[in-house]
């Protein structure tokens, strides 16, 4: 039994059939072969899965894909414009902040949901929202540093 | 990748609706809220669901809405982060607001919802405390009508609610919290986030606004027994008098009567009984200082 869903990924409108049991990041992966969104643990702890449902970071390994019914849904590959990066991507590049990248997308993600609503996050602010994001390699301050040069603040500006 | 396995889908637009098909599907079928909870059991075949029934088509299920005299009704599907964000709820009930923003994370409280919480009915939940403490009353609806109850009378056990099949919360309802009132929650965990409560304790505390005496007292805790329950010796013990230190340490011990934790992989029945005597220790006190600072907090 399929179920038919409209949704925007990345601005791009789509109409399609889904298994009920299929989560948005078996959707997205599968189906619209964006795969720049990862499964790590798949249980909602790791958050390497995390894209922007209505501009808000959710588990997309929690959530079935028939719930974007109607809703807009940014993944990694959504950040790009007219061939020029996202400041925040352009900030991990120079910055360092990418290691093995794995949970790059998603820390990119909460990092672009935080700035929207708060461009001149703290660093403190920057870490609460990155808090859901699990980096194996380890990465953080660089990550953070990333995300703190994209906010308009200095590295170690602040409270650590 | 982790997959679910197939099961029957169904969107009611209405509660009847949703109330038909949970009596039809029977035992196996499920209700669909947030999913953070219910789609992590069924991925590691906790569960095997015939049914999910997506409650999210049916209106009005979702609102936080104040009240007549700051009281407040929360939709059953409103998320956790809605709560946690919501400038009335910061305001008028700062233990909510702060409770909320302890679970999970950020990503998981953006799916997760209120009555997904309390319908999973799980000893270690941070929101029943601070919900039970504050008076909250639960509706239902069901096949047999809409019917409201105190929130501490839905926990049956570990996983197990006193609904009635075919039954569905739809609503919290809070009263307003009176005026020399504080109310704390606190939480000790491995680790500060995404973890689950080990000890959970949530105490609110009305002073007289003459004497400073205790005029109403509630504890409930978490993770100290098979559900979330209230402390009632340690209630009795904060009303038997003054509020002094000997005082506070004598309710907190009697907390410790009131629970019955047990010893699992997490920490053992007695630390935990230890623990429980420190936090509500330390929430009395946190209750009381927001009590005596008269702004509801």
């Amino acid at each position: 039994m399929k179920v038919l869903i409209d949704l925007t990924v990345n601005g791009e409108a789509y109409q399609i059939e889904v298994e009920p049991q299929t989560t948005l990041l078996e959707f997205l992966r599968n189906q619209l072969h964006l795969t720049g969104t990862k499964e790590g643990c798949g249980l909602g702890d790791c958050g390497t899965c995390i894209v922007l449902v209505e501009g808000k970071p959710v588990n997309s390994c929690l959530m079935l894909a028939v719930d974007a019914k109607r809703r807009g849904v940014i993944t990694i590959e959504g950040l790009e414009a007219n061939g020029q990066l996202h400041p925040l991507q352009q900030s991990f590049l120079e910055k360092g902040a990418v290691q093995c990248g794995f949970c790059t997308p998603a820390m990119i993600l909460s990092a672009k949901s935080l700035l929207d609503k708060n461009p001149r996050a703290s660093e403190m602010e920057i870490k609460e929202a990155l808090s859901g994001v699990l980096c194996r390699c380890g990465s953080y301050k660089k990550i953070i540093a990333a995300v703190l040069a994209t906010a308009g603040g200095k590295e170690e500006r602040n409270e650590i | 990748m982790k997959r679910l396995k197939p099961f029957a889908y169904f969107e009611p637009a209405t509660l009847a609706e949703a109330s038909k098909i949970l009596v039809g599907q029977g035992s196996g079928s499920y209700l669909l809220a947030g999913g953070t909870d219910l789609l992590v059991r069924m991925k590691r075949g906790e569960i095997r669901p015939s049914a999910l029934i997506n409650l999210k088509r049916i209106d009005g299920l979702s609102r936080i809405e104040p009240k007549v005299e700051k009281s407040l009704q929360i939709g059953a599907l409103t998320t956790i982060s809605a709560l946690e964000q919501s400038s009335f709820v910061q305001s008028a009930y700062p233990v909510l607001a702060e409770t909320a923003g302890l679970l999970g994370s950020l990503s998981i409280r953006n799916l997760a919802t209120l009555g997904g919480n309390i319908a999973r009915a799980s000893p270690a939940s941070d929101m029943a405390p601070a919900l039970m403490v504050l008076r909250t009353r639960v509706s239902v609806d069901g096949p047999e009508g809409k019917r409201e109850f105190p929130l501490e009378s839905i926990f049956a056990g570990p996983g197990r609610t006193t609904l009635k099949v075919g039954e569905v919360i739809t609503s919290f309802f809070v009263p307003k919290m009176a005026a020399h009132s504080g109310a704390a929650y606190l939480r000790l965990g491995r680790r500060e986030g995404m973890d689950c409560a080990l000890v959970g304790v949530a105490v609110l505390l009305n002073l007289s606004a003459k004497s400073g005496d205790v005029q109403e007292a509630r504890i409930a805790l978490a993770s100290v027994a098979p559900v979330p329950i209230r402390a009632r010796k340690a209630e009795e013990e904060l009303l038997s008098g003054a509020l002094t230190e000997e005082r506070i340490q004598k309710v907190a011990t009697a907390a410790a009567f009131d629970s019955l934790p047990v010893s699992d992989m997490r920490a053992s029945s007695s630390y935990r009984k230890e623990m429980l005597k420190v936090l509500t220790f330390r929430a009395i006190e946190q209750a009381r200082d927001l009590a005596e600072g008269g702004n509801n907090r």
